[in-house]
């Protein structure tokens, strides 16, 4: 929404924060202009008012701006993608524009390296010149010979004077002229001088831009000598050079391109009565420019078309006027244009005194002798190589018009240009044809066009008066006032993105923006690897599909992700939320949901996304945070917050926040006048039809696979599902298809961030897993120098001050702040760099550490967070312990904060670092302490997320131990009966079992607890109990996989009656191919038994699904059975949905009820009775069922003990509390224990699959090391302060600190170093000042403190 | 007293109000240059000695946030 | 056997997802080639203002 340059960071926060050019394909105007001038750079460059810049990017391919913004028929503009929105802009008077702003003598000269090889060039046309500027660039000495006393050809006698004043033309040659190009004027090849002669005389090599300057002839009789008859090039020669100064009576001029025009209009100035243009074609035929042609309309010359002279009247030899016949048009002819034919008898006469045929020129190369050896092609012009320009002789180059015949300006520029090239290479020896021969590289992939562009009129020059105009030959076009330039260059819709101009090369400090690199582009690399995983994510979906949301039309209706940007500190309005028609804060949101998921009448997207109702409430949770007044509506067809604490968060957003949420999908948004307001229609649940108005729409856009992935897939020949998204199997859930290639987030189907991140962790696993052998083989080891011992030397401090570029030095003033630190005490060395944290100053930095023998070191540039690691590296590498380092954060906390009070930023940077000096003095070398890791693994719960997990563990080649409970493996997969995939759950199960049982890297331990934990990450001692007997198990890490079971219900007459059932039960039936499921005539399912109640206020995730599984099964038994399901909100989430949609279709009844008006069960005379409110009817129904079945709760088993062992957390529902909702779902907190299965959250068979491979993953992360190192910067007890209160034990959450049980502290606290993370918390709570914390110390602190 | 400026040490949380403090850098937010930061490793860390040697060394304010 | 297993794997796509694959393989000793097509990884998350339940910045 906000705008982006071409050199971008995509966000303040992006990794790596480097900034990046972005180039789409080259910018049509560039492509389309055959000089190859940068329309796109130098259109930018107007726009920010750089007009200098704007001429540097011309002058790079085009000498003459002032020239050809004037004269140029412009095929850029015919390019130009604003037409898409409007009109092209108009580019060519752009250019005018900003020639005439800057004297070209302003910009610098080059320094240009002088050789001395001679070129010749014959002919000062526009070919010649560029050529000859190009060459002079290069060193060589340039003479051009022209034959007119003036310089420019075509430009200076073939273009009128008020169209082109000599004095832009005279300008731009010195220009020229003035890189040391010598032109001999009047003298003429083939009189004066010849080619071979030049080549004889010491010129390496000859350029002929000769150009066409020899009129084409009508054919009639008397053309020749009946007086009155003059040329058009040759009129307007004169006219240019003075030799004509007046003219009498009528002129007819023959031909309709710009020769005919230009002579019509000089004429007119220079006093003929009448000028009359005959051209055989209509007006839209016309090879003039359109501006052209439309002046001479306004000046009154009489242009007449479908008219053909046929002969000449003559009287004594002199012209009294020309017959002319009537013309029609015909069939198209070769160069497309309907051919004009004569109307028989249609002849008549035209009075003319003067007739100027202006039909056409040719090259006149007369001049050519035999000794030349040039060529000329089959319509008399020079033939030449296209790439090289070369003519049949060596060293003998031509173009412009004496190669193409009569053609534009612009294009003898790109033909002197080239040639210019080929010139230079061939002097000095090289390829000429190397890296030119141009490929045809379709371009279309441009920066999109933005939606609700506004429509803007094309801005024109205005004109000198009509009475001046025909009276002289003052310039008529009055160049373009600056706002109107800027204004009409800031339309381009920047069709490359980077529009070239180069300046940001100019400006890169550092040397990593190079023309070199700027050139880059997308290259093709090979690479070997073991395994491939694709996690190419999702696309958002693109809702302008959906016309009646008028997304294209309206500003206010946004997508949610546009809405996430609006809410954003770094968005395009800093967080402030505003709407995009006038930046109003809106009072009353509406989101609509489903907008691309669930909709198979306007998209093909069947499938829920999962994700768009929780990010709904979310947007509207933060919006009504930003703005407490706000109304905000969502409307939804299901509310689906199936996720680990989504429900409490729903009924939060409910009824804390007051969000209201309206069942109900609305089809049509109207606007509200010019107001930017939306009036939305909808049909509340009870039918009645509802208008409102709302300040803004948000739409939840659905997830989909992009088409770039879909080609991916195909070439990878990944099988997909019906939605587009990766085709796995429940037991495989990350492995594709294709054997070695594996899935992770949404590409295997739309899904949130954690269940994103299990899957990613799974297909790690599953990754590596073929790849143990090769383990570490191809991974670096870090060589280790040896660290000095600085104990007891006085601190000798070396201070590095940062300049960022000019993000630091811009404001805060760098040589002041090194002059104050120097004086600091202790400081030993001060420098500054230009990047402290740029490769070589790594090294610089190493050598300065060892050379003034520092031993404490501050940087004082960015903040720590990113950077404190890296110099850390830099202190190890120079044999320094990496705490003895500090880092001052003047960048973010001081030059970009204070950037309007440069002193202030300063004094701040000043005192920054002079806490920094204070504190650094005290700081000394810590240990970091080394631990192996015991390479076994623990898992706790055999159920399919424990095996699963176990089986990645051991695969990865660590000897696992399954600890389960019950006399199988299997857990709750034995009761259950398929998965909504259609896998048959019992085969499933016998597979992994088998795998596990064969897999000899597990150990199985069968009607086993955990009994005891001793120990911590790296090295647990864990006690099994088995019966009577106990077993000591060590291991490095452990994964709880605990499971849980069904709520057994207490309501709905659960256990009166064997008709009533639960989910499981109805499974085991199913297992057992009971008859009496096939003579079920009526069933009825109730949701949410025991789930999103009060007292249970989590969604159970799965019985959504596997009712509507169960109900299409009795239907397949029985098709004319009666199934009800009776619902809150179906959670049939992602392609679960299809499901939804197939028991929909196959009959299944869906009646939804209320929290508080839940259905009634009652038995009477043996039947199982069901009342239920239809929300439809708004009236009482009942069901009476032969089969009722209860889709009851996922309960976790809850083992308080276990927890307490292995210290990890539980929430309030019982469930484990992972690391972290969505970065970490798969550990605890506490290192090296790990979680899977419903243990965590309640979920289906594929995802408990996922997960237990994701805390396999998570562990071998650990395993893998072999060691793990402990951080430094940890608390630390003196025993002999300590008073054994146990204050810091019951503090610490990470029960780092523990009494002492014997030895000569017993009683007293001492840390674990593995389980300490350097909170300081036992540090400020521990009464009698007994602990430490490293690197913070209380004397650290009191020293910055002190000088602050 | 119009030029008074007070001065103001602020501990902050390393895990989060010191990253605010550098995300309000990286935003170009501009505020009052008063402060001046210690960095700690998380608010638990705090002891009312801190603050208490603060204004003892002339602090008119002091601020702790995480 | 080990001459014919490539430790090292590919991860498309470097969101939230791809990173942690990658995370996890590389810390499992296998070399990654994280390929992403825009100049900074993050993904769809690094755009998202914050994340639920807690709220917290999705940065």
């Amino acid at each position: 929404m906000g705008h982006r340059n071409a050199v971008y960071r995509p966000y303040a926060q992006a990794v790596p924060g480097a900034y990046s050019v972005s180039k789409k394909d080259k910018s049509p105007c560039t492509t389309a202009c055959p000089g190859s001038v940068n329309a796109h750079g130098y259109v930018s460059m107007i726009g920010e008012g750089k007009y200098k810049e704007a001429l540097e990017v011309i002058t790079r391919t085009l000498p003459m701006p002032g020239v050809l913004g004037r004269i140029c028929p412009h095929p850029c503009e015919d390019a130009c993608r604003r037409s898409e929105v409007d009109s092209a802009i108009s580019i060519c008077t752009l250019k005018r524009f900003a020639a005439d702003q800057v004297e070209l003598s302003e910009l610098e000269i080059p320094e240009i390296e002088q050789r001395k090889e001679k070129v010749a060039i014959i002919g000062a046309g526009p070919a010649g010149l560029t050529a000859a500027y190009f060459l002079a660039l290069e060193g060589f000495q340039v003479t051009i010979f022209e034959a007119l006393p003036v310089g420019g050809g075509m430009l200076r006698v073939g273009i009128p004077d008020y169209r082109l004043p000599p004095s832009i033309l005279e300008k731009e040659i010195e220009f020229i002229t003035r890189l040391g190009v010598e032109i001999k004027y009047n003298t003429r090849v083939g009189k004066d001088i010849t080619i071979d002669g030049l080549l004889n005389d010491g010129y390496e090599s000859v350029f002929i831009g000769v150009g066409c300057h020899k009129d084409m002839k009508l054919g009639l009789e008397g053309e020749e000598d009946v007086e009155g008859v003059i040329p058009g090039v040759k009129f307007l020669r004169d006219a240019a050079l003075g030799e004509t100064k007046e003219i009498k009576g009528n002129v007819a001029i023959v031909g309709g391109g710009d020769v005919a025009i230009d002579a019509a209009r000089t004429a007119l100035r220079m006093g003929a009565d009448k000028v009359s243009i005959l051209y055989r074609r209509t007006e839209a035929e016309m090879p003039a420019r359109d501006e052209e042609i439309e002046d001479a309309f306004e000046e009154d010359v009489d242009i007449q078309f479908l008219r053909a002279p046929v002969e000449l009247l003559q009287e004594n030899g002199k012209l009294t006027g020309v017959k002319c016949i009537r013309m029609e048009l015909g069939e198209p002819d070769d160069s497309g244009r309907r051919r004009p034919v004569p109307v028989e008898g249609s002849e008549f006469v035209v009075d003319a005194d003067i007739l100027i045929p202006a039909i056409g020129q040719k090259t006149d190369a007369s001049f050519l002798q035999e000794a030349d050896g040039v060529e000329l092609n089959k319509w008399g012009d020079f033939a030449v190589d296209q790439v090289t320009y070369q003519t049949s002789r060596e060293g003998v180059f031509a173009g412009g018009d004496a190669e193409t015949g009569a053609s534009i300006a612009i294009a003898a520029v790109g033909a002197g240009r080239e040639a210019a090239i080929s010139i230079a290479r061939y002097i000095k020896g090289e390829d000429m044809k190397e890296g030119r021969e141009g490929l045809e590289i379709p371009q279309s992939d441009f920066n999109p066009i933005p939606d609700k562009m506004e429509k803007k009129a094309r801005a024109k020059m205005d004109r000198i008066p009509m009475e001046e105009r025909k009276s002289g030959f003052t310039e008529v076009e009055i160049g373009l006032s600056e706002e109107i330039a800027r204004a009409e260059a800031n339309k381009c819709v920047d069709c490359m993105v980077c529009c070239e101009c180069l300046e940001c090369v100019k400006v890169c400090g550092a040397g990593a923006l190079t023309f070199e690199t700027h050139e880059e582009e997308d290259r093709i690399e090979a690479v070997e690897v073991g395994s491939i995983v694709i996690s190419s994510g999702f696309e958002p979906y693109e809702p302008s599909k959906l016309d009646f949301f008028g997304y294209d039309r309206h500003p206010n209706v946004v997508t949610a992700l546009q809405f996430e940007r609006l809410l954003s500190a770094s968005g395009p309005f800093e967080g402030h939320v505003v709407r995009p028609s006038d930046h109003k804060e809106p009072k009353k949101i509406a989101w609509f949901q489903c907008v691309g998921s669930r909709e198979t009448n306007n998209c093909d997207n069947d499938y829920c996304s999962s994700v768009c109702c929780m990010y709904a409430i979310k947007e509207a949770v933060i919006a009504k945070e930003h703005d407490s007044e706000l109304d905000a509506s969502i409307f939804y067809m299901d509310m689906r917050t199936f996720g680990k604490d989504f429900e409490k968060y729903y009924d939060d957003a409910k009824n804390k926040h007051g969000i209201n949420f309206i069942r109900s999908r609305v089809h049509t948004i109207d606007p509200v006048g010019d107001t930017g307001d939306l009036e939305i229609r909808y049909v509340r649940e009870d039918g009645e039809l509802v208008v409102d108005t709302f300040d803004m729409v948000v739409l939840s856009i659905g997830l989909e696979t992009s088409p770039g992935l879909k080609e991916l897939a195909e070439k990878f020949n990944i099988e997909m599902t019906p939605g587009n998204f990766c085709q796995t199997d429940s037991l495989t859930p990350v492995a594709t298809s294709q054997p070695g290639v594996y899935v992770s987030g949404s590409f295997q189907g739309p899904k949130d961030i954690p269940q994103a991140v299990v899957d990613a962790s799974a297909a790690a696993a599953a990754a590596g897993q073929n790849l143990v052998a090769a383990r570490n083989t191809l991974t670096q080891t870090r060589e280790i120098v040896p660290e000095r011992n600085i104990i007891g030397e006085r601190p000798r401090i070396g201070a590095f001050i940062c300049h960022c570029g000019i993000n630091i030095s811009g404001t805060v003033n760098i040589p002041e702040v090194l002059d104050y630190v120097r004086e600091l005490p202790h400081v030993e060395y001060v420098t500054d760099n230009l990047y402290s944290c740029s490769q070589d100053t790594q090294a610089t930095m190493t050598e300065i550490i060892k050379e003034y023998n520092l031993n404490r070191i501050i940087v004082a540039a960015c903040t720590p967070k990113t950077h404190e690691p890296l110099f850390q590296e830099t202190l190890i590498n120079a044999g320094l312990n990496k705490y003895l380092f500090e880092m001052v954060n003047i960048r973010n906390h001081a030059s970009w904060v204070h950037k309007e009070n440069p002193e202030l930023a300063t004094q701040k940077a000043k005192d920054l670092v002079r806490m920094a000096v204070a504190k650094i003095g005290l700081k000394m070398p810590l240990k970091e302490a080394e631990l192996a890791v015991n390479p076994t693994a623990m898992v706790v719960g055999g159920g399919l997320s424990g095996m699963s997990s176990a089986l990645s563990l051991a695969r990865q080649g660590y000897q696992t131990h399954l600890i389960e409970k019950a006399d199988k493996l299997g857990g709750n997969a034995h009761s259950l009966y398929k998965t909504w995939k259609g896998e048959n759950i019992p085969d499933m199960l016998s597979d992994l079992m088998g795998q596990v049982q064969s897999e000899e890297n597990i150990t199985i331990h069968l009607n086993s607890a955990v009994s005891n934990v001793e120990g911590f990450v790296g090295n647990f001692q864990t006690t099994i109990t088995s019966g009577n007997e106990e077993e000591v198990i060590e291991h490095g890490v452990a994964t709880l996989a605990t499971g849980g079971q069904e709520y057994k219900p207490a309501e709905y007459c659960y256990g009166d009656d064997p008709k009533i059932v639960t989910s499981l039960e109805l499974d085991q039936k199913m297992l057992n191919n009971d008859a009496s499921l096939d003579d079920v005539d009526c069933a009825v399912f109730i949701q949410c038994v025991g789930s999103r109640e009060p007292e249970r206020p989590y969604c159970s995730r799965v019985c959504c699904t596997h009712s509507v599984e169960s109900a299409l099964e009795l239907k397949k038994r029985n098709p004319e059975a009666r199934v009800f399901i009776l619902y809150r909100d179906i959670r049939t989430y992602g392609e679960r949905e299809r499901k939804y949609i197939e028991a929909r279709k196959a009959g299944v009844v869906f009646i939804r009820y209320s929290l508080n008006d839940k259905p009634a069960v009652a038995l009477k005379d043996g039947k199982v009775s069901i009342t239920v409110k239809d929300h439809v009817l708004g009236k009482n129904i009942e069901i009476e069922a032969d089969l009722l079945t209860l889709a009851s709760a996922i309960l976790p088993n809850r083992d308080d003990q276990l927890a307490q062992m292995f210290k990890v957390p539980m929430n309030d529902d019982s469930f484990f509390i992972e690391r972290h909702a969505k970065l970490g779902p798969s550990e605890f907190a506490t290192d090296g224990v790990f979680l899977c299965g419903l243990a965590h959250y309640p979920k289906p068979i594929d995802e408990a699959v996922a997960q237990g491979q994701a805390a396999a993953s998570r562990a071998i992360t650990l395993l893998a090391q072999g060691t793990i190192t402990t951080n430094g910067e940890i608390a630390a007890i003196d025993p002999m302060s300590c008073s054994g209160c146990g204050i810091c034990t019951s503090v610490c959450p990470y029960s780092a600190p523990s009494l002492i049980e014997e030895g000569r502290f017993a009683g007293k606290s001492e840390i674990n170093s593995a389980l300490c993370k350097g909170c300081g918390l036992c540090v400020s709570s521990c009464r009698s000042g007994a602990i430490r914390l490293n690197g913070y110390d209380n004397d650290q602190i009191f020293a910055m403190v002190d000088v602050a | 007293m119009s030029d008074w400026e007070p001065k103001i040490i602020t501990f902050l949380c390393n895990w989060c109000s010191y990253g605010a403090a550098d995300l309000a850098g990286v935003s170009r937010m501009q505020y009052p240059a008063n402060i001046r930061v210690v960095r700690i490793p998380c608010t638990g860390r705090m002891s009312p000695k801190f603050v208490l040697a603060s204004f003892m060394n002339g602090a008119d304010g002091v601020w702790i946030s995480g | 056997m080990s001459k014919d297993v490539i430790g090292s794997v590919m991860v498309v796509g470097g969101g939230i997802a791809g990173m942690q694959s990658a995370l996890d393989l590389a810390d499992s000793g296998y070399y990654v080639h994280l390929v992403e097509k825009s100049p900074s990884i993050g993904g769809a998350m690094s755009q998202l203002d914050k994340t639920f339940p807690t709220n917290d910045c999705a940065m």
